[in-house]
């Protein structure tokens, strides 16, 4: 069906001593901001690495617009079009904010003229890779740095741009940038999907939410209705959240 | 007063081509945590390349700089394919016995084919030099500064504005970072270690001119390299700039107002300081690793 | 099957152990041994003389390195300064004092000492590759230093030393016998230090220098100790080699391709072996009098070691003697059953004559936390976090991902230095003390991925840490005696006891946190601080090590924990510790935090309000 850009069915993935997914079911609609929230250790990151081509899934499959990606080598998911920002330390310190953006399109640098107009594209989304452009990247704040990340990653116009824990370390101050930032991914037309500690953040500026708990889905719904969930609390207080239904009820 | 401003111009033009000799060496352990041993080996192998086309073929030793740069520079490629690669994932005292290895090789194949005694390529113009009000600075001196400044520009350049070179500083930094992106950190470090044995291939020359050399000779030029990447900050090409001029001005006055022989203790002596004192040098990009658990 | 198995490997065993490495090795030994001690009563050829004294030479350098480098992973390109120190002592006290050179050994072994030890301390600070160039900076620095002071060591014109008093019918034999006893005293000296706790400590430094201090190594003494014990007999080798060669000049003492040979017969014989560097010193001057001899020496020297040093390090980095040793346990453990994969047992560890009920609470605080800061680049990681843990509880600390509970035990436990605020334990401030300080204060810890020495075995990992630091600690028997026999008892507490000689490397991860728990309680600490003891393993283990903890807590030790685990919390812990944005947001039992406001806004996020909502466009 068109409208599920990403698919994941029943994906059992490991690191070796045991599986960390335990049967993973997930689809992720065009167009929509998807946060997957759930305690630690409950395989979210995982979940990205599986997608982005990191770590090959034991079993189940991955399917992307249609196409099996599952297994597939991590510069060909990039080729393909999802472009992922990591967790932390994407951003070269001593290269200027303009480079750290161009430095995205690495793979594209023989044709000059895509990439420059790709960063045209960039700069507009994005004001502060124009304003601070020859600053080294390195004096600018947390919230700012992860925006130019954010800008990096669509430099290969992407059409699902997977966001591990873009809250991590920053103030009240610069969630306001970065959901700002998010936001305007949105409306450029990509999928977002987002890996989220601080369920609140992640869940109010996202269409869709997931729970995932012990490797497995226990709930994808619209994010309202995930995060006024009333037994979210006792989630991550050991207790465990009654299977909800799997998928969105209505698309946002 | 002449003296110490003769002895300070004097300083900085062999500061000037400490420079550029030690770029490299700075270069390539920034981006690949190698600290290539064989750095003065290359440097005087350079310098004998001069030397035979300038005996040979006549060829102006200070203008051979456009042979034996990229003659270097593929050498240098080979030397990392063939011994460096391999061992890119062993510990760091790896590379220093394995390039220590290397530079006792390359000094007996140099003795072998050039034999041990002093050699110097003596152009012309070696014996002139320039009088600026009072100040005596020998041509040959003035010429390879100068020509250490375009090559470091070239590199500075090169490193600033191209796409490899930010492929460079970027993996020097952020080595995870810059494969998601797409770069081969492999091939990067290839280039990188070229280079930098490029960049010494340009210095060859020029130090065959300024200082008489033999296959021996390689100790002590990698003492005064790796006490100027040390004083600065070992992966820091601004640092490198800074602890070559220090070191120069630091061994021209030791000539002047001590002794010519205690000159060759400054880089030994400026090791054990910066060690006990300032570990990660001047300008130190290296930051003190805090252990997380 | 295993039955079979077992057969094939028990009959043939007898006659093949014959054939084994170990015996084989031995046999060459007392053969070697008995031509070296007797060669010189049998034989007048002075050409093998010398080549057996060379050798003695470098195997006293081999044999010496291998301590800093072998064990403690220090690699040394300098050795050949102590030579020419010892060398020079003899003979500036002989030829300015008079007497017979050999009466000025004991000051050629002091000078050298004294020297490893300065330098050492200086060098030791910073690691692997900065080690290395501060002793090659040392040797050329000796060098000149020799050349210029023409005053007391004549410059390049060298010293002479008094031609030889005894008998011509005893030929050499005072060098050689004189080494040769040195060598015999190196070699007992080394092979001392590996059965001490002193050892293991090296080694541990070597395989996890940070984890070493965490554990009461103090590494900078015992890295300088190490280098100082490498140059001693090397120094009295100098002076021997000076007299023997009676004339000494600055650059035949210093030589930087002795320095070379020194280490390559280290790597060729094997690091870390008793033997190993012998056999490698042997064979190098073999190859060094081949190059002599047949090609000419000079350059031909020069490529063959040069070459023979770039290519061991591509090809047998690990040396003949490890190599082949490594060969043959892989014949020989194909189809035994390993150990390793053996499950552990299920039933909780014996509790010991601990009572029922828990530990009396004095209420009274054993670790206090004020106001401590730590930032990394612009995030503050621990901002101002104060909190107490009583003596006598299992206090439990919780936090969201980033709230900074590793990074305080981090700051707590010394890896890591703070920006500000102090620690107390016991009433005494502990925040600027190195790691092994503390541990001799009674602080210990785990760490959230294990880290054990992976090429000690389970004993020897256990057995290493160090209560205190003193003599008798270090001259402790590590594989023998009071200490490894706690160890023994400790691993028996924790249930790893039959896996004692395993390569602690080769353990699962279940098994190395069992084993870094043993080699925690070594330290008989008074508070242990355990990073997710509970992560990554099955429920049964984690019961069991929760049993562990409780019984432990009955016999009065404090624990603090780092837990995401909150069942686990909730059931073992009392009082938990909420951390978040670094500071501590809460505290108070399980059930109260439960239900605390705070704590819940701590883990699902601050209240945080979009201008408009996502989907309205």
């Amino acid at each position: 069906m068109a409208s599920r850009t990403l698919s994941l069915d029943s994906v059992i993935a490991g690191y070796g001593y045991g599986d960390v997914l335990k049967g993973v079911d997930l689809e992720v609609e065009r167009g929509s901001v998807t946060c997957i929230v759930g305690p630690n250790g409950a395989g979210k990151s995982t979940v990205l690495r599986a997608i982005s081509g990191l770590l090959r899934p034991r079993q189940g499959t991955i399917r992307f617009e249609g196409a099996d990606v599952c297994g597939v080598a991590p510069a060909e998911i990039l080729a393909r079009g999802i472009a992922q920002v990591p967790q932390s330390n994407g951003i070269f310190p001593n290269l200027s904010v303009r480079e750290n953006v161009l430095i995205g399109a690495y793979i594209l640098r023989r044709d000059r003229n895509l990439v420059q107009r790709r960063f045209g594209t960039v700069a507009e989304l994005f004001p502060i890779v124009g304003e601070r452009g020859g600053e080294k990247a390195g004096n600018l704040s947390g919230g700012q740095r992860r925006t130019v990340e954010f800008a990096r990653s669509l430099m290969l116009d992407p059409s699902l741009v997977m966001l591990d824990e873009p809250s991590v370390g920053l103030d009240p101050k610069a969630l306001r940038v970065i959901a700002q930032a998010i936001e305007q991914m949105s409306s450029a037309g990509k999928t977002l999907l987002i890996i989220e500690q601080n369920v609140r953040f992640g869940l109010r500026m996202s269409t869709h939410g997931v729970v995932m708990e012990s490797g497995r889905v226990l709930m994808h719904d619209r994010a309202d209705t995930v995060l006024n969930n009333p037994e979210m609390a006792d989630l991550f207080f050991g207790g465990t959240v009654t299977a909800a239904p799997r998928r969105a009820t209505t698309p946002a | 007063m002449t003296e110490l401003i003769q002895t300070i111009a004097f300083g900085l033009l062999v500061g000037g081509v400490y420079a550029l000799l030690a770029s490299g060496l700075t270069l390539i352990f920034g981006v690949m945590n190698v600290i290539n041993i064989a750095h003065g080996a290359f440097l005087i192998l350079a310098a004998f390349l001069t030397f035979t086309l300038w005996s040979a073929l006549g060829i102006d030793p200070l203008a051979a700089i456009v042979i034996t740069t990229p003659a270097m520079l593929a050498f240098g490629w080979l030397v990392y394919v063939l011994t460096v690669r391999p061992i890119r994932r062993a510990p760091p005292s790896s590379s220093v016995l394995l390039t220590f290895g290397l530079a006792l090789v390359l000094e007996a194949m140099m003795g072998l084919i050039w034999g041990n005694q002093s050699h110097a390529a003596r152009p012309s113009y070696f014996t002139e030099s320039f009088h600026i009000s009072g100040i005596v600075l020998p041509k040959g001196q003035v010429y390879a500064c100068a020509l250490a400044a375009v090559v470091l520009a070239c590199l500075w350049l090169f490193l600033a504005r191209s796409w490899t070179g930010r492929a460079i500083r970027a993996a020097a930094v952020n080595p995870s970072g810059a494969e998601l992106v797409g770069i081969d950190i492999v091939r990067v470090s290839a280039l990188t270690f070229a280079i930098g044995v490029g960049t010494v291939g340009a210095g060859g020359a020029l130090v065959s001119v300024l200082y008489p050399f033999l296959p021996g000779s390689h100790y002590i030029w990698i003492a005064r390299l790796l006490g100027i990447i040390v004083l600065g900050g070992m992966g820091s090409l601004r640092g490198a700039l800074i602890g070559a001029l220090l070191l120069g001005l630091a061994e021209t006055f030791t000539q002047t107002y001590v002794s010519a022989q205690w000159a060759t203790a400054v880089p030994y002596a400026v090791i054990f300081i910066v060690l006990l004192v300032r570990p990660h040098g001047i300008v130190g990009m290296r930051l003190r690793e805090d252990v997380a658990a | 099957m295993r039955l079979a198995a077992a057969a094939r490997g028990a009959i043939p065993a007898e006659l093949g152990e014959l054939a084994s490495p170990q015996w084989i090795g031995r046999a060459l030994l007392v053969i070697g041994g008995a031509i070296v001690l007797t060669y010189p009563l049998i034989s007048d050829d002075l050409f093998y003389q010398n080549l057996i004294i060379l050798s003695l030479l470098f195997a006293i350098g081999a044999v010496g390195l291998n301590v800093i480098m072998g064990w403690g992973g220090y690699i040394s390109l300098g050795q050949s300064s102590f030579i020419g120190l010892g060398a020079y002592t003899v003979g500036i006290l002989a030829t300015r004092l008079g007497g017979s050179p050999f009466v000025w050994l004991p000051a050629a072994g002091l000078v050298a000492a004294m020297f490893a030890l300065v330098l050492g301390a200086v060098a030791t600070r910073l690691r692997g590759h900065s080690f290395v160039i501060a002793t090659i900076a040392a040797l050329f620095l000796l060098q000149i230093v020799a050349t210029n002071w023409r005053g007391f060591t004549h410059g390049t014109t060298g010293i002479t030393l008094p031609i030889p008093q005894w008998d011509v019918a005893y030929q050499n034999w005072p060098f050689y016998y004189s080494l040769l006893g040195l060598l015999v005293l190196a070699l007992l000296v080394s092979w001392r230090i590996r059965k001490t706790k002193f050892g293991t400590g090296l080694v541990a430094i070597r395989e996890d220098e940070d984890k070493a201090a965490t554990v009461g190594i103090d590494t900078p003494v015992y890295k300088s100790l190490g280098f100082a014990l490498s140059a001693v007999f090397l120094g009295m080798a100098g002076g021997v080699y000076g007299y023997y060669l009676t004339f000494l000049d600055p650059n035949g003492m210093f030589d930087i391709v002795l320095s070379v040979q020194i280490v390559l017969a280290v790597i060729l014989g094997g690091r870390g072996t008793i033997w190993g560097p012998v056999l490698g010193a042997f064979l190098i001057e073999g190859i060094n009098e081949l190059a002599n001899q047949q090609l000419g020496g000079g350059n031909s020297r020069l490529l063959i070691f040069g070459g023979l040093l770039a290519l061991s390090i591509l090809l047998l980095p690990k040396g003949i003697i490890p190599s082949i040793e490594d060969l043959w346990k892989r014949r020989r453990t194909e189809g035994a059953a390993a150990l390793v994969g053996a499950r552990l047992n299920g039933a909780p560890a014996h509790a010991g004559d601990g009572g029922a009920s828990p530990a009396p609470r004095t209420g009274s605080p054993l670790l206090e936390v004020r106001g401590l800061q730590k930032r990394f680049g612009g995030v503050h990681a621990v901002d101002g976090l104060s909190f107490a843990v009583e003596e006598g509880s299992i206090t439990a600390l919780i936090g969201p991902n980033g709230s900074g509970k590793t990074t305080a035990f981090n700051l707590i436990g010394g890896t890591m230095s703070a920006d500000g605020g102090e620690v107390w334990l016991d009433g005494r401030r502990i925040d600027r003390l190195p790691p092994w300080r503390r541990a001799y204060l009674g602080l210990g810890r785990t760490f959230q991925i294990t880290r054990l020495f992976g090429q000690m075995t389970v004993l020897e990992n256990v057995v290493s840490p160090l209560r205190s630091f003193s003599v008798a600690q270090l001259n402790a028997g590590a594989m023998s005696g009071p200490e490894a026999n706690r160890a023994e008892e400790l691993l028996e507490f924790v249930g790893m006891r039959e896996f004692r000689d395993q390569r602690a490397a080769e353990l699962s991860f279940g098994q190395q946190k069992l084993v870094e728990f043993a080699q925690v309680l070594m330290l008989d600490p008074k508070l242990i601080m355990l990073d997710e003891p509970g992560g990554g393993i099955n429920p049964t283990l984690v019961a069991r090590i929760a049993e562990m903890i409780r019984d432990l807590n009955r016999r009065g030790t404090t624990f603090l924990i780092v837990e995401h685990n909150l069942p686990l919390v909730l059931t073992l812990c009392d009082p938990v510790l909420v951390l978040a944005s670094g500071r501590c947001i809460s505290s108070g039992t399980p059930g109260k935090i439960q239900k605390d406001p705070l704590v819940l806004d701590a883990y699902l996020g601050e209240d945080f309000k979009l201008e408009e909502p996502v989907g309205a466009h």
